[in-house]
C-alpha cells in the first residue's frame, strides 16, 4: 500500500495555574512535580543529584504572583542538559492534544512575549498559554556560562521571531 | 444590538459612508461599519503577560480567541457602565476586540463631503466629522496597535 499519511502524534501538556492564569508546559520538558515538603528548605531543589535552580517566573513574565498556596507545586524542567524549576500555584492536570489544537499567539502581540509563549490552548472556559520552556531555561544557560562551569552545555535554541512587515512593527 | 442614527436618510445611503458611532469613557468615537464584524456583551478578558502596549489580554468567544486592544487605556479613559460591550473589529493582523461603554452603538450615514482630517494625535484616524460642536474621530482600525 502506498500513500500512507502519517498524522502528527499528539502532544502532552501539564496545565498549571500561575499568577491567576493558566499556563501549559510541554510534557517533554518536565522531569517531575514535587511538593514544597518534598523539596524541604532548599531554595534550589536537588533530585537524584541534579540541581533544579529555582526560576522566578513571575519576575521573568513581569507579573505579580502570590505563591502562598497550600496547593503550590514545584515543576522540574529540563531541556538539553539544562535544569530549572518553577513554583506554580496549583497543578490542574495533564492534557493531550493534537498539534493543530495549539493556536498561535495572535500576531498583534508583537513584543517579547512572542518568544515567551509557543501558542495557546483552549482550556475549560479560558485559555492556557503554552510556555516556551527554552526561553524559561535560557537564563539558566546564561548563568552556567557566566560561572564558567559545566563545560559544553549547548545554548538553547530560541523560538523563531515573528516575521513582520516593516509597516506593521509596533 | 444597534440603533439607527436619526440622520440616516434613504436618499443618502448610496453615496455615504456607513459609520458605527460608539462611546469609550463617555467620549464619542466612530469606526467604519465595514471594519466591524460584531458587537457582543462583555466577557471577562484573560490576561496575557507581555509588553505590547495596550494589548495585554485576550477574550474567548467559543472556539475563537481574540486579542483585546485596550482603547480606553490608550485614551486614558475608563470604560463606563455596568454592562460594557465588546466591539469585534477587522484588524490587518487579524480580528481584534475592544471594550466600549454600555451605551448601544448607533449607525450613522456620513456624507463624504463632510469628511475632514482629524487634528488630534491621540488615536489613529481615517478622518473625522463634526456633530454640533464636537469633532468625532473615525478610528482607523487597521492602524490600531501599530507604531505605538
Amino acid at each position: 500500500m502506498t500513500g500512507i499519511s502519517l498524522s502528527a502524534s499528539p502532544s502532552r501538556f501539564l496545565i498549571v495555574l500561575f499568577g491567576g492564569r493558566y499556563l501549559a508546559l510541554d510534557a517533554e520538558s518536565i522531569q517531575g512535580v514535587v511538593t514544597l515538603e518534598e523539596v524541604g528548605s532548599l531554595d534550589d531543589p536537588t533530585i537524584h543529584g541534579l540541581v533544579y535552580k529555582a526560576i522566578n517566573l513571575a519576575d521573568r513574565l513581569k507579573i505579580l504572583n502570590n505563591q502562598g498556596s497550600a496547593h503550590s507545586r514545584i515543576v522540574l524542567l529540563s531541556e538539553r542538559g539544562v535544569q530549572g524549576s518553577i513554583r506554580v500555584t496549583t497543578v490542574q492536570g495533564w492534557l493531550e492534544l493534537h498539534p493543530s489544537q495549539v493556536l498561535p499567539l495572535s500576531a498583534q502581540f508583537c513584543g517579547p512575549e512572542q518568544r515567551w509563549y509557543r501558542g495557546m490552548i483552549l482550556f475549560e472556559k479560558s485559555i492556557a498559554l503554552v510556555l516556551n520552556t527554552s526561553w524559561v531555561l535560557d537564563e539558566q544557560v546564561a548563568s552556567v556560562e557566566d560561572s564558567g562551569g559545566q563545560g559544553n552545555i549547548p545554548r538553547l535554541v530560541a523560538a523563531p521571531k515573528m516575521s513582520v512587515n516593516n509597516s506593521q512593527v509596533c | 444590538m444597534l440603533r439607527t442614527g436619526q440622520n440616516h436618510h434613504r436618499g443618502t445611503a448610496r453615496q455615504s459612508y456607513q459609520l458605527l458611532v460608539f462611546f469609550v469613557g463617555g467620549r464619542r468615537l466612530a469606526v467604519k461599519a465595514v471594519d466591524v464584524s460584531g458587537i457582543f456583551q462583555w466577557t471577562e478578558p484573560i490576561p496575557v503577560a507581555g509588553q505590547t502596549p495596550f494589548i495585554t489580554s485576550v477574550v474567548r468567544q467559543g472556539q475563537t480567541v481574540l486579542p483585546v486592544f485596550d482603547l480606553a487605556a490608550s485614551l486614558r479613559l475608563t470604560v463606563q457602565g455596568s454592562s460594557p460591550l465588546c466591539l469585534r473589529v477587522k484588524h490587518s493582523l487579524g480580528e481584534m476586540a475592544m471594550y466600549i461603554d454600555e451605551e448601544i452603538p448607533v449607525l450613522h450615514a456620513l456624507d463624504p463631503a463632510t469628511l475632514q482630517p482629524y487634528h488630534g494625535k491621540d488615536l489613529p484616524s481615517d478622518g473625522s466629522y463634526t456633530n454640533g460642536l464636537d469633532e468625532i474621530p473615525i478610528l482607523s482600525v487597521s492602524q490600531l496597535g501599530l507604531n505605538e
